[in-house]
């Protein structure tokens, strides 16, 4: 989708991932898609920060939980990354004291306010070049507006990011709505990371990448 | 591009040759309705009004006041200020759309109704888009690839699913401007209609 993708222009992802992928362009919006407690959010972070990869500055929008949480998920971790080039931009309405790293909206409902601290967040950041946008979850939104709302808003944040050259890893429990829903909100996205456990082991599998191969991976914890 | 003939304008403004002047430029284009300050702006106000042109220093209501009433009361409507300083404040910040410096000319006024117009148009089609989407989406259900291409309402779904894909990609560049990706979020938030609180 996005032009100009040279080999150093393009997100390292190192071994997040257990199939042969090892970058993704520019501009490419992924969405991580797995039921509860899947460890859907670790990989999101995973893929905004990578283990052994020079780190981008990232943002993360939280509807779901409050942003000091995010930190200390995101930190435990191990991977280190500099404040001045982390964001949360929290729309959970939770009170918190007034960080510099947070940008707080009142609601999932208030999408010209995500869309606000947005670019409050990456403006100070110098507006950078490249940046990871992780947004957890696509399942809380969609407690506050509509479907149809919650589609706009996704395809506006995601081609924004996009035309920018940012990459954006978004995450959804695919048990919580409707097939049709999720069949729908899919197709926003280049490509689709997919979670799931059967008898106590987790599997993933990759679409929309054309040169990786569609099999259910094992993935362990 | 020039999706937006045949919009609705309000101009306000207390300098009624400021006014005039400005329905000059735009009666060929657009309906245009007048105000002369804020309470008369927010009387001339309804959901057919697309784009109001607001003066920000106007005596008794100023525009960020009527401003803050409009979005309180949660029209669908763009907002530009007309100011005659290049604002040192951010416009994101304050809910304007856009802004136009004083004295604007023909073609700044033009331009600047027609990308407000547009970014409207923007933010329709995405839920357009989305119904579409959704109306496949149930057409597949259920039935194969070949009793798909067998099925002349499908064929004509996925060819305005192009369509629309097309114009919206097309649109995408332009959201790397900070209050068009906040305008346009703004229109979806405000699309669903007065006092409406579905979800």
């Amino acid at each position: 989708m996005a032009e100009g993708d040279s080999r150093s222009d393009r997100y390292h992802l190192s071994n997040t991932l257990p199939v042969d992928i090892d970058d993704v362009a520019p501009g490419m919006n992924v969405l991580i898609s797995g039921p509860p407690m899947s460890g859907k959010r670790g990989l999101v972070f995973d893929l905004l920060a990578p283990e052994g990869v020079g780190p981008d500055p990232v943002v993360v929008m939280t509807t779901d939980d409050p942003a000091e949480r995010i930190r200390t998920q995101f930190d435990d971790r191990g991977v280190r990354i500099a404040p001045d080039a982390f964001r949360v931009v929290d729309a959970t309405g939770a009170p918190g004291d007034s960080d510099s790293f947070v940008h707080r909206v009142s609601s999932p409902a208030d999408l010209t306010g995500m869309g606000v601290a947005f670019t409050q967040a990456v403006d100070q950041m110098g507006t950078p070049d490249r940046l990871r946008l992780g947004f957890v979850s696509i399942s809380t939104l969609l407690q506050y507006v509509d479907a149809e709302r919650a589609f706009s808003f996704l395809h506006v944040l995601s081609r924004r990011t996009s035309a920018a050259g940012y990459l954006g890893v978004y995450s959804i429990d695919p048990t919580t709505h409707e097939e049709r829903f999720v069949n729908v909100v899919t197709s926003i996205f280049d490509a689709a990371i997919e979670i799931r456990e059967t008898d106590g082991d987790r599997e993933l599998r990759v679409r929309g990448l054309s040169d990786v191969p569609s099999e259910w991976t094992p993935f362990p914890y | 591009m020039t999706v937006s003939e045949g919009g609705t304008v309000l101009v306000v403004d207390d300098d009624r040759e400021v006014v005039r002047t400005y329905r000059r430029y735009l009666e060929s284009t657009y309906t245009v309705r007048e105000a002369y300050d804020g309470e008369d702006a927010l009387a001339e106000l309804d959901d057919d009004v697309d784009v109001v042109l607001l003066d920000r220093l106007m005596p008794g209501l100023s525009g960020e006041d009527v401003l803050d009433r409009i979005r309180e009361e949660g029209y669908d409507v763009r907002v530009a200020m007309v100011t005659a300083i290049d604002p040192d404040f951010d416009i994101v910040d304050m809910g304007f759309d856009a802004y136009v410096t004083k004295p604007a000319t023909r073609e700044e006024l033009l331009q600047t109704v027609d990308d407000l117009l547009t970014l409207d148009q923007h933010a329709v089609d995405v839920r357009e888009y989305h119904s579409l989407l959704v109306k496949a989406s149930a057409l597949q259900e259920g039935k194969s690839t070949y009793e798909l291409e067998e099925h002349p309402a499908y064929a004509d779904l996925e060819s305005r699913i192009a369509d629309l894909e097309a114009t919206l990609e097309s649109e995408t560049d332009r959201l790397t401007d900070d209050s068009r990706f906040v305008a346009t979020l703004r229109a979806i938030d405000t699309s669903a209609g007065r006092g409406e609180t579905d979800g």
